[in-house]
């Protein structure tokens, strides 16, 4: 680009009325690479990236309108669908309660035994429900924007799960709203374990919504397709033992020194409006707002928008 | 033509409205990737026909505009915008020489240039998708750029008759 300076010479004086085009390109360029550096380094941008989100809220609620329209369209019209829905989620409620008792005394025995082993306690967690509000429209960007922000006790680095899976991570947050990048990112990688074996790795978004990619297993690590991946909890973003993907094939390569894995995320990324915040014991406290009683309390008129996972923080504590 | 006419600010902003709508409307992911570039072919159309008003530097703001509304590096858009609107401006003359439907095909070292500083920053990020079908916007593009034009165009005379 710089040599565009060159044919700068016919058209005119400098500091006259016009720069030529030459001139102004470069003097961009600069300056925008400048602020990406800054902006990747510093979060001294962020200001001037809220006011500019705020001035053009109208037109992202004006392109998020249709669908808004059509979803309450659809609800208006669907009476028949609703009723089968909530009878068949009625069904799954009494399902997953009757399990859940169970795991409330599975939970306190692990709780028990790990006293006994001495290491710290991970089970009692807590998770607040929020509302996907938009999807970045960059097809090469898995990013969403979160109702929830630093008022409900949201940080940044903070997972993000959903009824079947890991989904993610909070990237940036305000008092009111959050935005997370989702694991299938082609920037964003998350440390797992190989449920069958144990084996740690990690798993790499590679910019599509169905696909992961673990590319550090050695050629004769033992994987295979169907293995579950569960998030391993090292580096400490990510709650330990969530599902994070399935493995859909493995491809040897002779001769190469690493394996090809491709996983499918478990979680449903690209559908589904409501995910799930998640805090641990330990991040709980880093965020120094204890979110089981704050968050259920500002949130109690939206009703069971938060849910402590009751029965397992209580088995938790009487275990202790 | 609409070059020999002062087009207001309010309509600039309208037409740009129009086209940021456009680019952030919800779509499948399949047809997301797709996607005409339907904001930067308005702002290069301003930089075609607006030459005195509307210069490198009020492409390089709109594009980080979409910066914003993305969530992408400061300024990335921005200069890719003003890339495509440095190569537009070389070619003006060329341009306005040719009917709509022609000058898709003198726009494609702009649209192609916006798209690969894109890639490109992209890549350098760690962000890289190398995939055929992150060029599907140039085709795209190009193959609306002649209705796009001529519904801007429409537009702006509907104002300065």
């Amino acid at each position: 680009m710089r040599g565009f300076a060159d044919d700068e010479d016919n058209k005119g004086p400098l500091l006259g009325r016009r720069v030529s085009p030459g001139i102004k390109i470069v003097a961009i360029a600069i300056v925008s690479v400048v602020l990406m550096m800054v902006d990747n380094a510093h979060d001294a941008l962020a200001p001037v990236r809220g006011t500019l989100a705020i001035a053009l809220q109208p037109v992202q609620i004006a392109a998020e309108m249709p669908g808004d329209v059509a979803d309450y369209l659809g609800r208006y019209f669907n009476r028949g669908e609703l009723i089968e829905d909530n009878e068949a989620l009625n069904r799954r409620v009494l399902l997953l309660r009757a399990r859940l008792q169970r795991l409330a005394a599975l939970e306190a025995e692990n709780e028990r035994i790990r006293a006994l082993l001495a290491s710290a306690s991970s089970l009692d967690q807590n998770v607040l429900i929020a509302r996907v509000l938009s999807v970045t429209p960059d097809p090469y960007r898995h990013r969403i924007k979160l109702n929830k922000g630093s008022s409900d006790g949201v940080f940044k680095g903070q997972a993000l799960i959903d009824a079947n899976g890991i989904m993610g991570q909070v990237t940036d947050v305000t008092p009111l709203d959050s935005r997370a990048i989702l694991i299938t990112d082609a920037n964003h990688g998350i440390p797992v374990e190989i449920n069958r074996t144990g084996l740690q790795t990690i798993a790499q978004g590679t910019g599509r919504s169905d696909e992961l990619r673990l590319p550090f297993l050695a050629n004769n690590a033992d994987v295979q397709s169907g293995d579950l991946l569960v998030s391993s909890g090292l580096g400490g973003r990510y709650p330990a033992g969530y599902p994070v993907g399935r493995v859909e094939h493995v491809d040897h390569k002779p001769g190469d020194e690493f394996l090809d894995v491709v996983a499918e995320p478990t979680a449903h990324l690209n559908r589904g409006r409501e995910v799930l915040l998640v805090w641990t014991s330990d991040t709980a406290r880093k965020a120094d707002q204890p979110p089981a009683d704050e968050s259920a309390a500002g949130d109690a008129d939206d009703a069971g928008a938060t849910e402590n996972r009751a029965n397992g923080a209580d088995a938790g504590s009487d275990a202790r | 033509m609409i070059i020999n006419h002062h087009v207001s600010g309010l309509m600039l902003l309208f037409t740009l409205g129009m086209g940021l709508l456009l680019t952030l409307l919800p779509l499948p992911e399949a047809l997301a990737a797709a996607r005409p570039a339907f904001y930067p072919a308005t702002v290069l159309f301003w930089v075609l026909m607006q030459p005195l008003r509307f210069g490198l530097i009020a492409a390089w703001v709109c594009g980080i505009l979409i910066d914003v509304l993305y969530g992408t590096p400061f300024a990335e858009h921005g200069l890719a915008l003003a890339v495509a609107a440095y190569l537009v401006v070389q070619m003006r003359e060329l341009l306005w020489s040719f009917p709509l439907w022609q000058q898709s095909l003198l726009m494609t070292p702009a649209i192609v240039a916006y798209e690969f500083v894109l890639f490109w920053i992209d890549g350098v990020a760690g962000a890289e998708v190398n995939q055929w079908w992150r060029w599907l916007p140039v085709l795209t593009t190009l193959l609306i750029w002649p209705f796009w034009a001529f519904l801007l165009e429409r537009i702006a005379e509907f104002e300065v008759g």
